[in-house]
């Protein structure tokens, strides 16, 4: 398989919520993150995620590099790559993927021709509390032969599904609590190198 | 900008406060002061600060400036309810006041009738053009409706007027940027080096775009303002550190390292990163060698 075509994306939860977290933690700002995992069969299998960024300089390519040469070095070690790439934009009503997310999706594309990425839905966010969804409230894109990042729809079987199905319920759990605020990313490590990026507190 | 002195203040007081020790007030001026955009803790303590008369009262004057800050907060979280009954209260107050009528038009500009926020600026405008607020309102505006071109435009019409204002260019560099304009942020940040030289934030952002950019002469630019941000910082900034490597590396990789290039510069932010971590996160010491190992590759 030389193109994200038939690939099916499982993101397991403490991923998926952790990005939602992230994204909740900064509402005023783009914020973007990577995906790790692996590839078995037809499915790949997002296990982990770490948030990168949340400054408006969300393009610049130093900070980038930085991030993904550490992110690689560490998940390898556990065999783990690069598998995608989470975006979610500054303003509410903008569902579009756009340049800045295209071309960091396109350097990741690098790592893992299958790979994903995931754009955030701020409407279904906003409409999780009333609408008991399992489903995951991210659009999800694959690139295709054309070389350009296409959204793929969800119609029938999904092709973007949580790992465990109660996955919603544990992120609206979190988001009463606050549990955003708890969220490091790469920004906050480079400003100050005591963050954990890694966030491995987090959960436990 | 924030100081860090002023960072770790503002995380005290917002830390007390949300904990039910008190320092309401002082914490609302300091993000008054320090024009942060803390919206949904300036609604919630604010708020409880106006419900309570006894506490109102002891405000004095300073009651009006709460319920303009509580009203802004209120639109940014979309509480209109809120947000319109504090601009009643302003408007009883200070009847044909302008800076009330601004508030009024930001309502219009939450409630997403922009034609009618539109109208309400020209008019204020119209009696005073000069009004920097209500000129940067329009800006604000365009990009909540995503017209990003539109609010450029805006933008170099501002500066043209008010060229000094460091806030605005900034502004316009991230506009750039996320339209990967990168030359334009470029200009931006070279004007803000220019009026502000010692402020190592737009060194920094600087030699950021211009890696970004590439290129052989732009990453040995890039490399010297990132070495002037370690010197501005004394060798405290680490992203700084960190650029200083990846240019060695990226300028290495270029030429096919048949250069003079100067490593010792890199030697000595690889040092430093090492005795950083080492001090501070020493779980990730071996994380940043086999990084370090990986650009030196490279």
């Amino acid at each position: 398989m030389s193109n994200g075509g038939d690939c099916r994306y499982v993101i397991h939860q403490n991923a998926y919520i952790k990005l939602v977290l992230h994204a909740l933690n900064h509402k005023t700002s783009a914020v973007n993150g990577v995906l790790l995992g692996r590839l078995s069969g037809e499915v790949v299998e997002i296990t982990e995620s770490v948030p990168l960024f949340h400054s408006s300089q969300i393009g610049l390519l130093p900070p980038l590099e930085i991030a993904l040469i550490t992110i690689e070095e560490y998940y390898s070690s556990q065999g783990l790559s690069i598998v995608g790439y989470f975006h979610a934009n500054e303003r509410f009503d903008d569902l579009e993927l756009g340049s800045v997310a295209r071309n960091i999706a396109d350097h990741i594309h690098r790592y893992f021709p299958q790979s994903a990425v995931l754009l955030l839905d701020n409407r279904k966010l906003g409409a999780l509390r009333n609408k008991k969804d399992a489903a995951p409230i991210m659009q999800l894109y694959t690139r295709d032969s054309s070389k350009s990042w296409k959204q793929v729809e969800s119609t029938g079987t999904s092709r973007l599904t949580t790992k465990e199905p109660s996955a919603n319920i544990v992120l609206l759990d979190f988001i009463s609590s606050n549990k955003w605020s708890d969220i490091v990313d790469f920004d906050d490590h480079l400003d100050d190198i005591s963050k954990d990026w890694l966030n491995s507190g987090l959960f436990k | 900008m924030v100081s860090k002195t002023e960072e770790s203040l503002l995380r005290q007081l917002e830390n007390q406060v949300e904990n039910g020790g008190g320092g309401a007030w002082e914490y609302l001026s300091l993000v008054r002061k320090l024009k942060l955009r803390r919206s949904d803790k300036v609604l919630k303590h604010g708020l409880i600060l106006l419900n309570d008369p006894k506490k109102r009262s002891a405000l004095g004057p300073d009651e009006w400036t709460l319920y303009e800050q509580v009203a802004i907060a209120a639109l940014d979280c979309q509480c209109l309810d809120v947000g319109k009954d504090c601009i009643k209260v302003l408007q009883k107050k200070f009847p044909d006041s302008k800076r009330v009528g601004r508030l009024e038009a930001m309502l219009l500009e939450a409630k997403g009738s922009w034609a009618e926020a539109e109208k309400a600026y020209t008019s204020l405008l119209e009696d005073n053009a000069l009004d920097q607020v209500i000129s940067m309102r329009r800006v604000a505006m365009a990009k909540a409706r995503g017209d990003i071109l539109g609010a450029i435009d805006w933008l170099n019409k501002y500066l043209e007027i008010f060229m000094a204002d460091h806030d605005a260019w900034r502004e316009l560099a991230e506009i750039y940027l996320s339209l990967q304009m990168y030359k334009q942020a470029a200009f931006c940040y070279e004007e803000l080096i220019l009026a502000q030289p010692t402020i190592p934030l737009h060194h920094l952002a600087y030699a950021d775009v211009l890696y970004t950019i590439g290129g052989l002469e732009n990453l040995q630019t890039a490399k010297k303002y990132y070495a002037s941000t370690i010197e501005l910082t004394g060798g405290k900034n680490t992203r700084a550190l960190y650029g200083v490597c990846l240019c060695t590396s990226a300028i290495a990789q270029l030429t096919k390292g048949k250069n003079n290039e100067d490593k010792e510069i890199s030697k000595l932010a690889a040092a430093a990163l090492e005795k950083d971590y080492k001090q501070i996160s020493p779980d990730k010491v071996s994380l940043l060698g086999s990084a370090l190992k990986t650009m030196k590759l490279q």
